[in-house]
C-alpha cells in the first residue's frame, strides 16, 4: 500500500522527466500518450491505496512513511514523509481521477499545437505537484506542494507565450498566490518554533498544549488561511482566479476547477486541529466563503466570456467549501469538493469542445443555437449546469445541501452564513442557465453559421463522428456520468459513507450536526431557490418575456468586478510603482553612479596625476635619485 | 718593512673625494649635452675611487684597489656603452640635448 | 689631525697639496667648460692629478693602470666621438626650470654635507691611525695575487662585463636601417 502510494506521487514525476528528456525526441502525440498513462498508472495506485486503507480498521488508518531524512537537528527532524491516510487517499483519487480524465483530453484538445510536448510536461509537473501537497506527511512537504501547484500554475496560464495578456495573467497568479505562501510560511514557523517539529501528528498532538497563547494560535491559523485564500481565489484575494482563463481550456479545468483551487479546502481540514483551537478565525474563514460566494455569483451574471462564467462559478462554489470547513462540517466540504471536481470539470471541458468547434471563439454573445448542432455536448452541459445548481438527483443536490443543513445548526452566525449560502443557489441557477441558453438555445447565431455551419458543410470539420476527437468526446461523457452518479454516495442524514470515512482524520464538530428537520427545510430551499433561478434565466434569455432590468450602477460595479482590480492597482502597484521609479532616478545613480563610477573616475585622475611625474626629461630623474640618495643618507645616519 | 704614511693623513684624500663626487654630480644634474653629462659621471667615479684608494691604504687592505680597478673596468663599459647611444642619436639627426630627448614620457 | 712634519714630508705635501687643487680644478673645469673637447682635455688632467695622488697613497699599480688604460684608452675614445661630432658648444647653464637648478645645487651640497659628516660621525676617531704597510702593498705583484687568489671572482665577472661592453659597442655603432629624414621636436 505504501509502495503504491509511492509509486502514485512519482509516476507523473516520471512522465515529466522523461517528456523533458526525450525532447523532440518523442512525437507530441507519443507525449499525450506517456502523461496519460502515467496519470492513469497514479489512480490505479491511489485506488489501490484506497481499498488497503478502507481494509484497516478505523482506527489505525494512518500510515507515514518516510524515504529520507533530510534535516536533523536535535529533536527536529524533517524528512520526505507521505501519509496515505482517509483524508489524503480521497483527495488523491479526486486528483488522479480527473487528472487523468483531463490529461486524456488535452490529447484531442492540443492535438496541432507546436508546442504539445511542453504542456504535458507541464500538466505531468502539476499532477505530480498536487499529489505531493495532498500525500505530505509533514507540512514541509505540503508548502513544498503548495509552491510548485503555484508553479505549474504560472507555467500552464502562460502556456501560450506569444500572448501578453497570458503572461500577465500568470504573473498575476503567482505574485497573489506568493503572498499566500508567505503567510503560511510564517504560520509554519510559529508551528516549528512552538511545538518543535513540522510532521502532522507530532504537531497536532502538541496543538492543544497551544490553545492558552492566543496570540499564537490565531496567528498561525491566519497565516494558514492567508495560504488557503490565496490558493482559492476566496475574498480578498479573488482577482487572479477569472485572468488565469488565459491558459488552455484543460488547465482551467485541471487546476482552476478541480484541483489546485481546492487546495486550500484541503489545508483547513488537514489543519483542522489548529483552526479549532482559533474558533475567530474560523468564523473568519466561513465568513470570507460566504462573501466570496455572493460575489462570485453577482460577478457571474455579467460576464460575456464562458470560461469567466465557469470561474466565478468555480470561485463561488469554493465559497460553500470554506463555509462548510469553517463551521466544522469538514466531511461536508469535503463530499462538495469531490462532487464539484466532477461538474466543474465537465462544465470547462463542455465548454472546450464548443470553443474547439468555434475554432477559439469564448465570447458567449457570438454563441446561440448550439444544441442543434452539438447534441452531445449540449446534453453533456446540461448534465453539469444541474448538478452545479444542485437540482436532485444530480451531484450537487447532496453535497451542497449538506454544508447549508450544517450551517443552519450553527447559531445565530450560522443562520447568516445558511441565508448567504441560500441566496448563493438562486444566483447559481441564474447564471449557470443564463450561459446555458444564451450558448446553446435559440437560433444558430451569424458567427456560428459562418464558423460551424458552412465548415461542416464544406468538409473542413474533423474526420470524427461528429463534435470533437474521441478523447475529447469520451472523457467528457465519462465526467458527465460522474455528475449524475457521483452524489449518491452520500445523502445526510440517512446514509453518510464520506463522514464515517473521515471521522477519524476531521471530525465534524458537533454544531456542524443538523437535525433531520434542518436538513429538509434546508434541501427544500435550496432546491426551489435553484429552480427559480432556473426558470428567471429561461424567462429572461430563452423566452425573453422579462427584461434584464437596466440598473446602470449596478451594471458598471458588476462589469468591473466590485472595482477590486482597481482598488488593489491604486493601493499596491501604484506605490511599489512610485517607489520604483524613486529608486532608478534618484538613488541608482548617487548610490551606483557615485560608488562605482566615482571609483573608476577617481582612479582615472589619480593615475593622471601620477602620470605627470614622468616628464621624460633625463635630468628631472636625474635630480630625483640625487634627492633620494639624501634623504637615504640622513636615514642611514640617524638610525644606525 | 712597514712604512708609515707620508703627506697628509687618509682624511684630506676623503675631502677631496668629497668635492670630486659633489662636483660631478652638479655637472650631471646641470648640463644639457649629454657628452659632458657622461664626462661629468666620469669625475663622479674617480671621486668613489679616491675613496677607496684611501680607506685601501687605511685599512692595509688591497681588496680596495682591486675595486678600484673593477670600477675601472666598468666605468669604460659605460662609456663605451653610452658613446655608441650618442653616436646613434646623432646619427638620427637629432639635437644632442637631454632636455630634447623626452619621448620617453608618461 | 696631526701634522707630521719633517724634511721628507714637505715635498711629500707639497706634491700633494698641487695634485689636489689640480685634480679639484680640473674636475670644475669639466663640468663647467662649454667646448666638450676643452671637457675632455680637462678630464685628462684631472685623470693625471688623481694618478699622483695614488701614487701618494702606495697604489703604485692602479696609478699605472689609470694612466694607460683610463686616460690612454677611454679618453681616447671620448676624444674621437666629440671629433666625430664635431663637439658642438652649448650654453652650459641654459634651459630648463630654474627649479631644477636649485634642486640640483641644493642636492650636490647636501650630497658634499652628508659625506663629510657621515664619514665624520662613523670614523672620525680611527681616522688618525693608518696602518703601517710593507713595501709592496700596491705592487703589481701583490694585486695580480689578489685578483687570482681572493678575489678571483671579481676578475672573471669584470672581464665578462667589458666583453660584454665590446659588444654592444659594436651593436649600437652598426649602420642600422636609418630612418630616413627623421627629426624629433
Amino acid at each position: 500500500m505504501i509502495v503504491a502510494a509511492w509509486i502514485c506521487l512519482l509516476s507523473p514525476l516520471a512522465a515529466a522527466l522523461l517528456i523533458t528528456l526525450f525532447g523532440n525526441g518523442i512525437s507530441r502525440r507519443g507525449a499525450g500518450y506517456l502523461a496519460t498513462f502515467a496519470t492513469l498508472v497514479s489512480f490505479v495506485c491511489a485506488c489501490i491505496a484506497f481499498f488497503a486503507v478502507w481494509g484497516d480498521a478505523p482506527d489505525d488508518r494512518s500510515h507515514y512513511s518516510t524515504v529520507w531524512t533530510w534535516l536533523e537537528s536535535g529533536s527536529f527532524s524533517a524528512g520526505l514523509r507521505i501519509l496515505v491516510d482517509p483524508l489524503s487517499t480521497m483527495m488523491m483519487l479526486v486528483v488522479s481521477g480527473v487528472g487523468s480524465l483531463i490529461v486524456a483530453y488535452s490529447v484531442g484538445y492540443m492535438d496541432g499545437d507546436d508546442e504539445e510536448r511542453r504542456y504535458f510536461a507541464y500538466m505531468s509537473i502539476f499532477v505530480f505537484s498536487m499529489l505531493l501537497l495532498v500525500q505530505g506527511g509533514n507540512l514541509l512537504l505540503l508548502l513544498a506542494g503548495w509552491g510548485l501547484v503555484g508553479l505549474s500554475s504560472y507555467l500552464l496560464i502562460g502556456f501560450w507565450q506569444e500572448r501578453p495578456s497570458a503572461i500577465a495573467a500568470a504573473k498575476k497568479a503567482f505574485v497573489m498566490n506568493a503572498f499566500g505562501d508567505a503567510t503560511m510560511a510564517l504560520a509554519l514557523f510559529l508551528l516549528i518554533q512552538h511545538t518543535g517539529s513540522v510532521n502532522f501528528d507530532s504537531v497536532f498532538a502538541r496543538a492543544p498544549d497551544l490553545a492558552s497563547n492566543h496570540w499564537l494560535v490565531n496567528l498561525v491559523a491566519l497565516g494558514l488561511l492567508g495560504g488557503a485564500v490565496a490558493k482559492s481565489a476566496q475574498l480578498p484575494l479573488q482577482t487572479w482566479l477569472p485572468d488565469a482563463m488565459e491558459g488552455p481550456t484543460p488547465v482551467s479545468a485541471l487546476i482552476h476547477a478541480a484541483t489546485m483551487v481546492t487546495a486550500g479546502v484541503y489545508l483547513i481540514v488537514r489543519t483542522h486541529p489548529l483552526f479549532e483551537l482559533a474558533p475567530k478565525v474560523e468564523d473568519l474563514a466561513a465568513g470570507l466563503g460566504a462573501a466570496t460566494l455572493l460575489l462570485a455569483g453577482l460577478i457571474a451574471l455579467v460576464q460575456t466570456d464562458i470560461k469567466r462564467v465557469i470561474a466565478y462559478s468555480t470561485m463561488s462554489q469554493i465559497g460553500y467549501m470554506f463555509l462548510g470547513a469553517g463551521i466544522g462540517a469538514d466531511a461536508n466540504g469535503m463530499f462538495h469538493l469531490m462532487t464539484h471536481a466532477f461538474f466543474k470539470a465537465l462544465l470547462f471541458m463542455a465548454a472546450g469542445i464548443v470553443i474547439h468547434a468555434l475554432a477559439g471563439e469564448q465570447d458567449i454573445r457570438k454563441m446561440g443555437g448550439l444544441r442543434g448542432l452539438l447534441p452531445r455536448t449540449y446534453l453533456a452541459f446540461l448534465v453539469g449546469a444541474l448538478a452545479l445548481v444542485g437540482l436532485p438527483p444530480f451531484a450537487g443536490f447532496f453535497s451542497k445541501d449538506s454544508i447549508l443543513a450544517a450551517a443552519m445548526h450553527d447559531g445565530w452566525y450560522g443562520y447568516v452564513l445558511w441565508a448567504a449560502g441560500l441566496v448563493g443557489t438562486f444566483l447559481t441557477g441564474l447564471y449557470t442557465f443564463r450561459m446555458l441558453f444564451v450558448v446553446f438555445g435559440g437560433e444558430p447565431s451569424a458567427f456560428v453559421r459562418e464558423h460551424l455551419i458552412r465548415a461542416r458543410r464544406h468538409g473542413h470539420e474533423h474526420a470524427h463522428r461528429g463534435e470533437g476527437p474521441f478523447s475529447m468526446t469520451s472523457t467528457v461523457a465519462i465526467l458527465a456520468v460522474l455528475s449524475v452518479i457521483g452524489g449518491w454516495i452520500q445523502f445526510a442524514p440517512l446514509w453518510t459513507p464520506i463522514t464515517h470515512w473521515l471521522d477519524v482524520v476531521a471530525p465534524t464538530l458537533p454544531q456542524a450536526e443538523p437535525t433531520n428537520w434542518q436538513e429538509a427545510i434546508s434541501s427544500a430551499l435550496a432546491f426551489g431557490l435553484g429552480l427559480a433561478g432556473l426558470v428567471i434565466a429561461w424567462l429572461v434569455y430563452s423566452r425573453r418575456r422579462l427584461a434584464v432590468p437596466r440598473l446602470a450602477f449596478a451594471q458598471r460595479a458588476l462589469e468591473h468586478k466590485f472595482y477590486f482590480d482597481e482598488a488593489y492597482d491604486l493601493v499596491f502597484y501604484r506605490p511599489a510603482a512610485a517607489v520604483a521609479r524613486l529608486y532608478v532616478r534618484i538613488v541608482e545613480p548617487l548610490a551606483v553612479g557615485g560608488s562605482i563610477t566615482g571609483l573608476a573616475r577617481g582612479t582615472r585622475d589619480v593615475a593622471r596625476g601620477v602620470s605627470e611625474a614622468q616628464t621624460g626629461l633625463l635630468r628631472t630623474y636625474a635630480l630625483a635619485i640625487a634627492s633620494g640618495l639624501v634623504v637615504l643618507v640622513v636615514v642611514f645616519i640617524s638610525v644606525k | 718593512m712597514t712604512l708609515g704614511i707620508l703627506g697628509p693623513e687618509v682624511s684630506w684624500y676623503l675631502a677631496v673625494s668629497a668635492f670630486l663626487f659633489a662636483t660631478g654630480a652638479l655637472g650631471v644634474l646641470l648640463r644639457r649635452s649629454p657628452l659632458i653629462v657622461l664626462l661629468s659621471l666620469e669625475i663622479m667615479l674617480n671621486g668613489a675611487n679616491l675613496a677607496l684608494i684611501a680607506f685601501a691604504r687605511h685599512q692595509g687592505n688591497g681588496a680596495g684597489q682591486i675595486f678600484a680597478l673593477a670600477v675601472m673596468a666598468v666605468a669604460a663599459s659605460e662609456v663605451v656603452v653610452g658613446l655608441g647611444l650618442i653616436v646613434a642619436i646623432s646619427r638620427r639627426n637629432l639635437d644632442l640635448d637631454v632636455d630634447k630627448l623626452r619621448t620617453l614620457r608618461g | 689631525m696631526i701634522l707630521a712634519f719633517s724634511a721628507g714630508n714637505t715635498l711629500v705635501w707639497i706634491v700633494w697639496i698641487v695634485a689636489a687643487f689640480a685634480c679639484l680644478g680640473s674636475g670644475i673645469a669639466v663640468v663647467s667648460f662649454t667646448n666638450p673637447f676643452f671637457s675632455a682635455l680637462a678630464l685628462i688632467g684631472n685623470l693625471g692629478a688623481l694618478a699622483v695622488l695614488y701614487l701618494l697613497l702606495s697604489a703604485e699599480f692602479v696609478a699605472a693602470a689609470q694612466v694607460l688604460v683610463y686616460a690612454g684608452a677611454v679618453m681616447v675614445m671620448f676624444l674621437f666621438v666629440i671629433a666625430y661630432l664635431g663637439g658642438r658648444a652649448d650654453a652650459p647653464w641654459a634651459g630648463g626650470p630654474t627649479w631644477q637648478q636649485v634642486g640640483a645645487v641644493g642636492a650636490a651640497g647636501a650630497i658634499l654635507v652628508e659625506i663629510v659628516v657621515a664619514i665624520g660621525l662613523k670614523a672620525g676617531g680611527r681616522l688618525s691611525h693608518q696602518q703601517d704597510v710593507l713595501s709592496s702593498f700596491g705592487s703589481p705583484r701583490q694585486i695580480g695575487r689578489l685578483f687570482l687568489t681572493d678575489h678571483l671572482l671579481a676578475f672573471e665577472i669584470t672581464s665578462v662585463v667589458l666583453l660584454i661592453a665590446a659588444i654592444g659597442g659594436v651593436i649600437l655603432g652598426s649602420h642600422s636601417r636609418k630612418l630616413a629624414g627623421e627629426k624629433v621636436q
